[in-house]
Parts: structure tokens; C-alpha cells; sequence
């Protein structure tokens, strides 16, 4: 059996209203149906009367996602402003992420490598382990941006054309890029474009894995609605 | 007090005045909030109890109200009160009512003569 304000709250979702705003109208909701069943109950209905009677005081569906919509200052920023959130967000943080791994990548060479003196663990095995931690990250940021994506599409219920965009966009910025770094001076970095089939392919596996939680959610919507 | 419009909404701030004249004198939560607009109201003003939660949270959100949870008789039930900046408002939307209420009142006199004269 449906929760009492579910339609409530699906729809104030898919109008923009942020989830935080809805979760707390629908708390809100629910203790003063509570509030009204019980003064029903007192005057001396049935509880199933009671809550019947309570739920036509609170109002109609469309009244109550009415008077939320009216109040355009509740409206997510993935509403207002999607070109921020799905396109400016994601570069800026693939960015900021790729950018903290190659430190870490470049950092290490100094460090762990044979002969070095920098500190006591110049020894392979710890090398190892730190550029592993540096490759997580840059091959992990991706998938984990996507998934944040997907997240906020989720939560919002939103159409699937800006988490696709902000998905594609992602994948294809870390697919299609990478740094090289140059053993002279151990320090120069330089971006590169990868060939066109590695890229793409890349870009690809980047998408797909970014893309899962979003994609499973909507296969449930679909075969619930079925 | 903000300008006036050309073609003002006249229900446009009533909930917003009567919920901030209700909190001024004590917190209430949602349901009491409903309750007090009915009784002090003689029942002339009752709307869908739920829709009082939007202009509750709106008026938050402006600065005009704060809110805090409270348990009282094992029920927790978020209460709201006045700020200052609400107090404010209040009297700006008491004013802007009032005259309205003024202006009103003077043209249906007006009226009223002129249908004795007639």
C-alpha cells in the first residue's frame, strides 16, 4: 500500500522542487494527518474514517503540490541552473581530480624510486603503492563523478537528457585525455590527446560504468510502471 | 514598505499577516497554526490545512520565522516563532492591509450614499 503522500512527493520531485524541501513538507504532512485522525478519532469516528476525513482537511493532492510550487524559491539548483550542475561541476572536478592524481603520480618518482634518499621507504614495493593510489584516482574520479550524476538525476527525478549530457561529457573529457610525464627533470607534464580508437573506446568503458546506477534506476521505473 | 502595483493581488501576504500576528504572541506548529486561523477567524477564513506549510517554509526561508523541534506530550512536532525581521514584516503587511481595508471601505460608503440619494 502506497505511503499517503507518495504522489505528493513524486511530483513535487519532478517539478524541481529539491528533495530536502519535499522530505521535510511530507514530514510535516504526515504529523498533521496525525494531529487531524487523531481529533477525528475523538470525535468519535472509525480510525479508517478518521483518517479519511483527516486526509480531505489536509487538502487535495493538487492543493497541497499547488501551494509548494508557488514557492519558486524551492526549486533545486539542477533546476535552475542544469548547465552548472551537469556541465561547469563535473569538468571543474574531473579537472581538480586529475590534476590531484598527477601530483601524487609525480610526487612518488622523487620519493620511492631506487637510490632515492627522500625518505627511508625507497624501495619498490612502497613505490608501487603510492602511484597505485595516484591511478585510482585518476581512473576512479570518472566513474565516481558519473555516479554523483546519477545520484542528483535520481533524487530529483529528472529527464534523461542533462544526466546523459553530463555523463558523455565526463567520459569524454577522461577518455580522450591523458598526461604524459617526461623522466627529464621528472616534473614536465604534458596533456595529450589519445588516439582515436583508445580514446573512444575509453570514453566508452568511462560512460558505461559511470552510467550504471542511472541506467538501473530508470530499467526499475520502467518495469514498475509495467 | 514596498511600492504598490498597478493591479494589486488582494489576497497576495493575507496568510503570510495572519500567521505572523498568530506567531508574535507564542510558537506554534502546523496543526495549532490551522486551528487558531479557524477559531479567531469564526471559521470566515479556513483553507486546506496543508497548504500552510509552503507560506510557513517560504516565510523561514525569508528570515520572518525561525523553527525548532520540540517534543510536548511524547509527539515531536516542529514549532515556529516571529523573528525580528518578521516582526518587521508584519508591520508592513499590517499597514499595506489596513489601508486597503481603508480605501475599500470608503468607496462601498460612497456607494451606499449615493444609492440613498437615488
Amino acid at each position: 500500500m502506497q505511503k499517503p503522500f507518495h504522489e505528493v512527493r513524486e511530483r513535487l520531485l519532478g517539478a524541481g522542487i529539491a528533495p530536502r524541501h519535499v522530505r521535510r513538507y511530507v514530514a510535516e504532512l504526515t504529523d498533521h494527518l496525525a494531529d487531524l485522525t487523531a481529533e477525528e478519532q475523538r470525535a468519535g469516528h472509525s480510525q479508517e474514517d478518521a483518517k479519511c476525513a483527516a486526509l480531505l482537511r489536509l487538502g487535495k493532492p493538487n492543493d497541497l503540490i499547488r501551494a509548494m510550487l508557488e514557492q519558486r524559491q524551492f526549486q533545486a539548483w539542477c533546476v535552475r541552473a542544469p548547465w552548472a550542475i551537469f556541465g561547469l561541476a563535473p569538468i571543474l572536478l574531473l579537472s581538480a581530480a586529475q590534476f590531484i592524481a598527477v601530483r601524487i603520480l609525480l610526487s612518488g618518482i622523487p620519493k620511492f624510486m631506487r637510490n632515492s634518499t627522500a625518505t627511508p621507504f625507497a624501495h619498490h614495493e612502497w613505490f608501487f603503492v603510492w602511484f597505485c593510489i595516484g591511478l585510482i584516482i585518476y581512473f576512479g574520479a570518472p566513474v565516481l563523478i558519473g555516479w554523483a550524476i546519477g545520484l542528483i538525476a535520481i533524487r530529483q527525478r529528472l529527464k534523461i537528457i542533462w544526466p546523459v549530457i553530463g555523463l558523455a561529457l565526463v567520459a569524454f573529457l577522461a577518455g580522450t585525455m591523458g598526461f604524459r610525464a617526461e623522466a627529464l627533470g621528472m616534473s614536465i607534464v604534458s596533456p595529450r590527446v589519445y588516439g582515436y580508437v583508445y580514446g573512444l573506446l575509453h570514453a566508452v568503458v568511462i560512460f558505461s560504468l559511470a552510467a550504471l546506477p542511472y541506467v538501473y534506476w530508470r530499467l526499475q521505473k520502467v518495469l514498475s510502471v509495467d | 514598505m514596498t511600492p504598490r502595483e498597478a493591479n494589486p493581488n488582494f489576497m497576495n501576504g493575507v496568510p503570510e499577516l495572519l500567521i505572523l500576528q498568530l506567531l508574535q504572541r507564542e510558537e506554534m506548529y502546523g496543526y495549532a497554526i490551522v486551528q487558531a486561523l479557524h477559531d479567531r477567524t469564526g471559521a470566515v477564513i479556513a483553507v486546506g490545512e496543508g497548504v500552510v506549510y509552503p507560506v510557513l517554509h517560504g516565510l523561514e526561508r525569508d528570515g520572518a520565522l525561525k523553527s525548532r523541534r520540540k517534543i510536548v506530550n511524547g509527539r515531536s512536532r516542529i514549532y515556529y516563532s516571529v523573528t525580528p525581521a518578521g516582526s518587521h514584516r508584519l508591520t508592513d503587511l499590517a499597514e499595506t492591509w489596513n489601508s486597503l481595508a481603508t480605501a475599500i471601505k470608503n468607496i462601498l460608503i460612497e456607494g451606499q450614499h449615493a444609492e440613498a440619494i437615488s
